[in-house]
């Protein structure tokens, strides 16, 4: 009777892996949402690397803002950038054939030009939406959204598939302009 | 007789409080590694912005954090700063061609920065960064911004 006592209790580990999972589930998920997001951008080449390219004036489209954040888009002073998504996207595509816009989407080129005193803020704001624009023509051409589009997952060969479609024949030609 | 060879046995050390000592380092470890990099030198707000992507390859990403600095002995006046450390913009082209050597020579080009910006920094300050980083050839630069909470 008295040996029945003595039995050495072991602990159960069972629940180890649950505690393994949890873990890994805690580091999945912050690393996602460390992940850096934003809005990408190509530099020009340095001056001295830069073929001068004439641009054609009706295949520029300009946006300019003051040192006021005050925005002059195609020489018409803005208060803000309503409709200026549509505007770039009938620019770029010009389906209308208007003379006095891009004659292709590869020579159309969005220029933006800021004031050395112009708020970081309304640059941004300028550039999501000739960006946006971007996408939306991008996303209509493989019948997305906009968003799906951009969460389209390069390492994955349909995805990227998809993505060449969209932005073939239409480059991303924004253009950051030296200010004065 | 019988009973006293029983008592004869090995005591055993538990080992079962083991694992949690290793997950209490494990956390302390995770803890001090995600604060570190948050000890910023400047205070800033990022824009937000509709057409934002991510950017997969973290590898690649070099930060730069454009803001009033926290501390005032260093003015009120924006500054550039690096790796929590402030530079001056003429210095940026030396700091980006270092980074390029860290990485692998086969991704150099693709070594992408992302400017953390403030709300209300100077655009020609930021001008002045991105002239700098056109030296190096660090061209890639993607503008720091949050998703827009409000949907249209």
């Amino acid at each position: 009777m008295r040996l029945k006592t003595r039995t050495i209790q072991e602990i159960n580990t069972g629940s180890m892996a649950d505690i393994a999972f949890l873990l890994l589930i805690f580091f999945l998920v912050s690393t996602t949402i460390l992940q850096e997001k934003g809005l990408s951008l190509k530099l020009s080449p340095p001056p001295e690397d830069q073929t001068v390219a004439e641009i054609h004036d009706r295949n520029l489209f300009k946006i300019q803002i003051n040192s006021n954040n005050q925005y002059l888009i195609e020489d018409a002073v803005r208060g803000d950038l309503k409709g200026l998504r549509e505007e770039v996207k009938a620019f770029i595509l010009n389906k209308s054939n208007d003379p006095n816009l891009s004659i292709s989407p590869l020579k159309a080129t969005i220029s933006i030009k800021v004031n050395r005193g112009t708020h970081y803020k309304y640059f941004i704001e300028a550039l999501d939406e000739v960006k946006e624009a971007y996408y939306e023509i991008y996303a209509e051409r493989v019948g997305m959204s906009s968003h799906d589009y951009r969460q389209l997952d390069l390492s994955k060969a349909t995805h990227k598939l998809l993505y060449e479609k969209g932005k073939e024949g239409v480059p991303m030609n924004i253009s950051i302009a030296q200010p004065d | 007789m019988r009973l006293r060879k029983k008592k004869k046995q090995t005591a055993e050390i538990t080992t079962a409080s083991l694992p949690d000592i290793v997950f209490l380092l494990l956390f302390f470890f995770m803890v001090s590694a995600t604060i570190q990099p948050k000890d910023e030198q400047v205070k800033y707000k990022s824009p937000s912005a509709q057409a934002i992507t991510s950017i997969k390859q973290k590898t690649l990403v070099r930060e730069i954090v454009i803001g009033q600095p926290k501390n005032t002995d260093y003015g009120v006046e924006d500054v550039v700063t690096v790796d929590n450390r402030i530079i001056q913009p003429a210095q940026l082209t030396q700091w980006a061609m270092e980074q390029k050597e860290s990485l692998p020579e086969a991704y150099r080009d693709q070594m992408i920065i992302v400017i953390k910006a403030d709300e209300y920094v100077n655009m020609g300050l930021i001008i002045d960064v991105q002239e700098e980083l056109k030296k190096a050839n660090a061209r890639k630069v993607v503008y720091r911004a949050l998703p827009e909470t409000t949907t249209l």
